[in-house]
């Protein structure tokens, strides 16, 4: 891993830099790089595969001194001050911070298309979207910008841009990634997820990364000993019947299950009722919480701040008339609307029983299987703009995603193969504490599926070689 | 005449080291935002993290009001805009509070009456907004105080009865140590609703007053509001529901905000903080921090110590004061003596120092001491004040100053007579008058002899020897 020693050198950090420029006048996937944290190679940690090496941040990740926008007009220029847990256990690990990736504003959206910054295009094909939230870190991880990135999955953020670009995306359990440090889209789903063209490399930044913070009451203990590890014969569970796949979508599922029969696991075909009420139920929650999550944007502390506003409350509303996006506003007032008073049973609490009963829904399939296969998203990239696919027709296909946040199950997105030039991925789902069953699950494919390189493609050896 | 129907809520700043969600201090008048960080302030990505003292005071305040105390304590968010508000929520709760269904024991004039407590929940505390000319600044200083918000039932009937309680109250935060119970600094806040009804037609039409920082000054606007619904009710005016503010200088309310313009506060459970579960061990410890409360300790001293209710309740105000009253007793002091000292010239010298009795070098030892001499007539009254005021400022023992002085009385019978002889021969005008049965000027006979002895004659005898003479 050569990555580890691509930092160190002002040389190969210039060459590093040349790369990175070469790729971001294709895609954008940042918003910030800085390449020279990189030249000192100080930090090093004996003993840590991950001494040395670069990473990127989704840009609603707090990284000291970098940028914190969130994809959005309302924090362009603000700073943070400080460094997520996550960020924080990944330097004491001796990895560099050297970029902060676009991402749909506030983590709202399936292509990044909703960023306010910045448009990303996906490595593969530059009309075509990364996907989102997360589409940025995908993208830079897709084109070996960086070994790998960390994103954030409220609904599939990282799993779904993941299957885009063809990479490994894992979105943990609910609590294993402290989430201090992670700008809240919706708290009760929001996790901090990993993204790389490398599973061991995933192995080691979650280990590095998860486990109990005293910062957020929310994390989860995890020990070594509470990691579940895969049968040696496992049995997967697929859908009997998924409706609306793409073509492709449709055939990297039958081929992968397929593969696995081949294999000699046993397959069993499910049906999940659940999942034709995971998306509204979905958008309920989230969006509730997200209208109190980004009530603090007002500009008064931080931030944009409108000129127009003569008193106090004018101000506040001209700055976030001015500071969000329509996505952003769309679902700051869908999360009003449903939590009204007097409206709550209807929407709120009925969203939260839709969600407990996916959970025994689940955990009905686990009693029998130990990982459930499902598609990342029904199709694979789309083209910018809204003609290929509306903003309805993106939320409605986060159904495949969407579940395993409701759940707090952790989930991992893998490469499936390409399609007409195109990745296309597929997920697992395990139980709570399951990454490990993930990781090594996917690895029963790996020489199958191998991570492919968009065209322009350099390894970190053939960056300073 | 009509029925009133008067309830409070009553909030509470608890006494911790650090703010309710973050490591910021705790503290009341600092400069403008200099307790704040990214926690208190909203940053994006900052979580809150539950304070355990802010959580323990409130379960010890839950305790003593005699609430029952939910198995399971949930936080929510309230939403409302304002610029003081960080967050632009509020992390209360709303469900399942800390305690529901309490009482408080109120006393006005000696009769006793149980106030009901609706429910007492721990909430944090919003920054404060100033406005000065055309500018509007904020200090965020204050965001982030724990809060704990102490709903009565409407059993109040009239203003007296909740200045009463007030006091009461007050005295009963302080005892317990949760809170400091200013009102005129806003660490003891408390807002009151009224309504007012034809008799036997329960609850009427419920009017909100804020803006009530002193006990005195929520008896005048209950008083003022009072008056006012009544003279609606007698002209059949229909009363708003409504949020009235007291204004101090006119004496008061004025309308602020009717119902219509009431916010939906979407309440909704806080993701960011897990259930409070309290565990047997912690409850066990909240049972064992309670204290026995104002209103009983005072009844209590009355019975006990035979005392007025007057004594009673200034020696139970504060706990302190109540300690050090019954350590003295059981220390050997008379127990009228003792009040009497403590709340005569102990006091005054107090309130000059603005000191409480735990922040001086008086001790229930040297307290006990000077009582003992007083009444073993080594020392006479005036001396002992005077004694009093030094074992109040320096670490000495009444002995040692008595002895270091010389303030002893004379007990010798030939001193004090050559001194009385001596007055009487300088003196023949006032010793004439005497004989000729004006007694006036015996007072200042004995006087002349006290100053000459230095003042370490016992007054008494010095008069059994004068009117000897004559």
């Amino acid at each position: 891993m050569s990555w580890n020693t691509i930092c160190g050198s002002r040389e190969n950090a210039d060459k590093y830099r040349a790369y990175i420029g070469e790729w971001e006048n294709r895609i954008h996937s940042m918003l910030e790089y800085r390449v020279e944290h990189c030249e000192q190679g100080e930090n090093r940690i004996s003993g840590s595969l991950l001494s040395g090496m670069p990473f990127a941040a989704k840009d609603n990740i707090a990284v000291r001194d970098f940028k914190l926008t969130c994809g959005s007009r309302m924090l362009e220029n603000l700073v943070s001050p400080y460094d997520a847990t996550a960020v924080k256990r990944l330097k004491e690990a001796g990895c560099i911070p050297v970029a902060k990736t676009n991402m749909d504003e506030f983590g709202m959206g399936s292509s990044t298309d909703n960023s306010a910054l910045l448009v990303t295009n996906n490595p593969w094909d530059t009309d075509r979207v990364t996907g989102g939230s997360s589409g940025g870190s995908a993208a830079a991880v897709a084109a070996g910008l960086v070994p790998f990135a960390l994103g954030s999955d409220t609904g599939g953020s990282v799993r779904q841009p993941a299957s885009f670009c063809g990479v490994y995306g894992l979105k943990p359990t609910y609590g294993a990634v402290s989430r201090f440090g992670l700008v809240s889209y919706a708290s009760s789903l929001d996790v901090i997820g990993i993204m790389s063209r490398d599973i061991s490399i995933i192995e080691n930044v979650f280990n590095a990364v998860k486990g109990q913070d005293l910062n957020d009451q929310t994390s989860i203990e995890y020990r070594d000993s509470d990691s579940l590890s895969l049968a040696e014969k496992p049995v997967f569970s697929v859908l009997k019947n998924p409706e609306g796949l793409s073509l492709e979508v449709d055939e990297a599922y039958r081929n992968a299950a397929a593969l696995l029969r081949e294999k000699g696991y046993e397959v069993r075909e499910i049906e999940l009722p659940v999942l034709d009420y995971v998306v509204p139920a979905y958008y309920t929650i989230a969006t509730a919480e997200a209208s109190a999550n980004l009530a603090r944007y007002n500009g008064v502390r931080y931030g944009y701040r409108s000129s127009k506003g003569e008193t106090p409350s004018e101000l506040m509303k001209k700055t976030r008339d001015e500071g969000f996006g329509d996505e952003v506003k769309l679902r700051i007032l869908l999360g009003t609307y449903v939590l009204r008073s007097g409206f709550q049973d209807r929407y709120y609490v009925k969203a939260q029983k839709i969600r407990t009963r996916i959970m025994n829904e689940l955990d009905d399939v686990f009693r029998t299987s130990d990982l459930i296969m499902l598609p990342s998203f029904p199709v694979p990239a789309f083209r910018h703009g809204d003609e290929s696919m509306s903003q309805y027709q993106q939320k409605v296909a986060d159904k495949f995603t969407v579940t395993a946040n409701l759940a707090g199950i952790p989930a991992l997105s893998f490469p499936a193969g390409n399609y007409n030039s195109l990745p296309v991925g597929l997920q697992f789902f395990a139980p709570r504490y399951g990454e490990k069953m993930l990781l090594d699950a996917a690895r029963i494919f790996e020489n199958d599926y191998p991570v492919m390189n968009p065209q322009g493609f350099k390894t970190a050896e053939e960056i300073i070689g | 005449m009509f029925d009133t129907y008067i309830g409070l809520e009553i909030h509470i700043q608890l006494i911790t080291d650090t703010k309710i969600f973050c490591s910021c201090r705790n503290s009341f008048g600092d400069p403008p935002n200099t307790n704040i960080c990214p926690v208190c302030m909203g940053y994006p990505g900052v979580l809150p993290v539950l304070n355990k003292e802010a959580v323990r005071k409130s379960y010890i305040m839950c305790r003593a009001l005699n609430c029952h105390l939910n198995e399971k304590a949930v936080f929510d968010r309230k939403n409302y805009f304002y610029p003081d508000l960080p967050k632009n929520y509020q992390i209360t709760q709303f469900e399942y509070p800390f305690g529901i269904n309490g009482y408080f024991e109120n006393e006005l004039d000696g009769e006793l009456k149980r106030i009901r407590i609706h429910e007492a929940h721990l909430e944090e505390d919003a920054g404060k907004m100033i406005h000065e000319g055309l500018s509007s600044y904020c200090d965020y200083n204050r965001t982030g105080t724990p809060l704990l918000e102490i709903v009565t039932e409407p059993d109040f009937r009239t203003g007296e009865e909740v200045e009463a309680f007030l006091q009461n109250f007050r005295r009963t935060v302080r005892y317990l140590g949760v809170c400091d119970g200013n009102m005129e600094e806003g660490s003891m806040r408390c807002d009151a609703n009224i309504s007012i009804n034809f008799p036997g037609k329960g609850l009427g039409r419920k009017v909100e007053i804020k803006n009530l920082n002193s006990s005195r000054n929520v008896k005048l606007a209950l008083q003022y509001e009072q008056k006012r619904q009544w003279k609606m009710l007698k002209n059949n005016e229909f009363i708003i529901q409504e949020t009235r503010l007291w204004d101090d200088e006119k004496k008061r309310t004025e309308s602020m905000r009717s119902k219509e313009d009431a916010n939906d506060y979407r309440y909704f459970p806080e993701p960011d903080l897990p259930p409070y579960f309290p565990d047997a061990e912690f409850l066990d410890s909240i049972e064992k921090a309670q204290v026995e409360l104002p209103v009983a300790r005072k009844n209590r001293f009355i019975s006990e110590y035979t005392l007025t209710p007057d004594y009673a309740e200034f020696l139970t105000e504060e706990r302190d004061r109540a300690d050090f009253y019954e350590s003295a007793c059981t220390n050997g002091c008379d127990s009228q003596s003792a009040a009497s000292w403590l709340k005569g010239d102990t006091a005054k010298a107090l309130n000059v120092r603005k000191k409480s009795i735990n922040e001086t070098f008086l001790t229930v030892e040297r307290f006990t001491e000077l009582l003992k001499l007083l009444e073993e007539g080594r020392i006479n009254n005036p001396t002992a004040k005077k004694v009093l005021e030094i074992i109040i400022d320096e670490d000495k023992s009444a002995e040692e100053v008595v002895a270091e002085n010389g303030w002893e009385q004379l007990d010798n019978s030939e001193e004090l007579e050559a001194f009385v002889d001596k007055v009487l021969s300088e003196n023949g005008k006032a010793l004439e008058q005497i004989k000729s049965g004006d007694m006036k000027p015996v007072g200042f006979l004995i006087g002349q002899v006290m100053k000459l002895s230095g003042g370490k004659a016992d007054p008494k005898k010095v008069k059994e020897i004068i009117t000897g003479r004559i």
